[in-house]
């Protein structure tokens, strides 16, 4: 039986080399958003001399500045207004990923369904048109993105935003429910076909309900995207009104007024509706891609 | 006849329907794919600087792109950046995907860790690290001094060639779980019989995974590296977090040198033909892309 004990061992070995890895700057993230500044400062380094604090929480939800020096560390002083912008920031990439998410769900279930089922002219043609107009590199479209947004004044706006994440992720949408829809029986169908209903009453009765966790999985992966997308929220928004929450993470990360530990405590904030989404959507994901018969 | 003249007029409405449903999509994809696309084009043949009356250019914004030490550092550098994130990123996302195929305490729990590093916006990632990897107070000095490794605390993101380690790092860290969950989806498939016939002729462990396994993921294998390649060489967010392109230029990126030839130095025609040279190689990807994957995978032929 030592063949077995071998085996196991690497596998608990793996497991907890993994778990390091991915959890080692998490875990400093947390930590340090609840050190004061001035232990996360100290040499050698002695994390625990000031105990915790949770100032920093604080102060990006009241505007209560820190008094106490521990906190705001013996070098930087100051501190900056931008990383009570957070929320906001939270607020605005939760409409605009909301928003694309809807999109996603119209336009990619409208799309997909002629795809998966109908016959028409062109149609292998538009449809890798579709999916692989998403593997262009995005930067080769930002200054184009750009100015078309320039041009139609709206720069500065949700809807820019909304526009162009769905653009970003309606390809893959469109593709994964193609797949889907593809896997459903056809007979349902063709028994509300014989019914008299055309493909688009077909596709809000019939197939809509059924694919239901693809639509949902879809959806939220969408959400994702656009909650993390970082070039076109950087170059699109101009002010707190739209600013996404990786802009705002991004700048409050350079600006030499915030100290670390806010820093941390604004990542962390900014990571909990990520963190709460990330099982239902991949659950979601695998389920359509494995139904879907990709694989 | 009458039972002919309507299905006709069935079918004709049928494919009506098939165009109204796909416009939408198919309109918004046009207008900001192919559109952006060609004016990228012609404005990488025009002078475009704020200082300058626009007039035409010819390749000459191509030729000062092609022939600036700086774009051929980034090529170099990118190439470099891709060639060694993305075997690590498949291997670690195959050693990983093996892991979770078996059952041990725990296994469900890690499957949900896995995820992390994939939900978190790539950005923010960037900042995380760069916290962890800081040369004055990061956790990963402080450690390794504490655990007596290190004398004295090391400049990760301030010496070049570690700067360029850890943006490997990282980029490995957010892309092995995508890597991962493509390959145990596909290591999921494999029927039971297989591994069952391959003990019977007395295979082991090592056996069965080169000889049952890695065949049957071969396909999503091709799928991930050519993925990743494309993640590799289109980095963007990571290297804008994490090092602003530093320390000097030494991760300064094929993407973020663009960006910064654009938006930073205004120069939209020389960045205009950096994005269509960089567009131009990615296409070349998706074409591979397209030869690896069975054409009937992804749309029916008899169905549609």
């Amino acid at each position: 039986m030592t063949r077995g004990w071998g085996i196991k061992l690497v596998t608990y070995l793996g497991a907890i080399l993994l778990t390091m890895f991915i959890l080692a700057p998490l875990a400093w993230i947390f930590l340090s958003s609840i050190l004061p500044e001035a232990s996360i400062l100290l040499f050698p380094p002695d994390w625990f001399q000031y105990g915790l604090i949770y100032d920093n929480y604080n102060y990006i939800f009241t505007g209560q500045v820190p008094q106490t020096p521990l906190v705001t560390g013996a070098l930087r002083t100051m501190i900056s207004q931008e990383v009570r912008l957070v929320p906001r920031a939270i607020l605005n990439s939760f409409i605009v990923a909301f928003a694309v998410m809807l999109v996603n769900f119209l336009v990619g279930s409208l799309a997909a369904y002629p795809f998966a089922r109908l016959r028409f002219a062109a149609k292998t043609p538009i449809f890798f048109l579709i999916t692989m107009s998403r593997l262009i590199p995005t930067v080769a479209l930002a200054i184009p993105y750009y100015l078309i947004v320039q041009k139609l004044g709206l720069i500065d706006t949700h809807w820019a935003l909304i526009t162009i994440y769905s653009v970003l992720t309606l390809p893959f949408t469109i593709l994964i429910l193609t797949l889907y829809f593809r896997g459903i029986p056809k007979e349902i169908e063709e028994a509300a076909q014989l019914d008299g209903c055309d493909p688009f009453q077909t596709l809000v009765r019939i197939v809509v309900p059924l694919a239901l966790p693809s639509l949902i999985g879809t959806g939220l992966f969408a959400f994702m995207l656009s909650y993390s997308e970082f070039l076109f929220g950087l170059l699109i928004t101009q002010s707190i009104k739209t600013r996404t929450l990786p802009v705002i993470l991004a700048t409050v990360s350079w600006n030499p007024d915030v100290t670390w530990g806010l820093t941390s405590a604004s990542i962390a904030i900014g990571l909990i509706p990520t963190l709460i989404l990330v099982v239902p959507v991949w659950r979601f994901m695998v389920k359509g891609l494995v139904a879907g018969g990709v694989y | 006849m009458v039972a002919r003249e309507r299905l006709r007029r069935l079918t004709r409405s049928i494919r009506f329907s098939a165009y109204w449903m796909i416009a939408p999509a198919v309109l918004l994809v046009v207008a900001f794919t192919l559109y952006p696309y060609i004016y990228a084009i012609w404005s990488s043949i025009r002078v475009t600087s704020p200082l300058l009356p626009p007039a035409f250019a010819g390749l000459k914004n191509y030729e000062a792109v092609i022939t600036s030490i700086y774009f051929l550092r980034s090529v170099k550098r990118t190439l470099i950046f891709t060639a060694a994130s993305v075997p690590i990123t498949v291997l670690l996302g195959l050693l990983t995907a093996s892991l979770l195929n078996r059952r041990f305490i725990g296994d469900i729990a890690l499957r949900a860790l896995v995820l992390l590093p994939w939900a978190i916006p790539i950005s923010i990632s960037g900042v995380i690290w760069r916290g962890f990897f800081n040369g004055g107070w990061g956790a990963l000095n402080a450690l390794l001094y504490m655990a007596g490794i290190i004398p004295k605390y090391i400049g990760w993101l301030t010496t070049p060639n570690l700067a360029t380690l850890v943006v490997i790092t990282v980029q490995v860290w957010t892309q092995f779980p995508f890597a991962t969950v493509l390959i145990l989806a596909a290591m999921q498939a494999i029927p039971e019989e297989l591994y069952e016939a391959a003990a019977i002729d007395g295979a082991g462990l090592l056996q069965r995974f080169f000889y049952v396994t890695l065949p049957s993921i071969r396909a999503m294998l091709a799928i991930v590296i050519i993925f990743e390649v494309l993640m590799g060489l289109t980095a963007f967010d990571l290297t804008y977090a994490l090092t602003g392109g530093g320390p000097g230029t030494a991760t300064t990126l094929i993407s973020y040198f663009t960006y910064a030839e654009s938006f930073k130095m205004l120069n939209f025609g020389n960045g205009a033909a950096l994005a269509v040279i960089l567009a131009a190689v990615s296409l070349i990807m998706i074409l591979a892309i397209l030869q690896l994957i069975p054409k009937g995978a992804l749309i029916g032929g008899e169905e549609g």
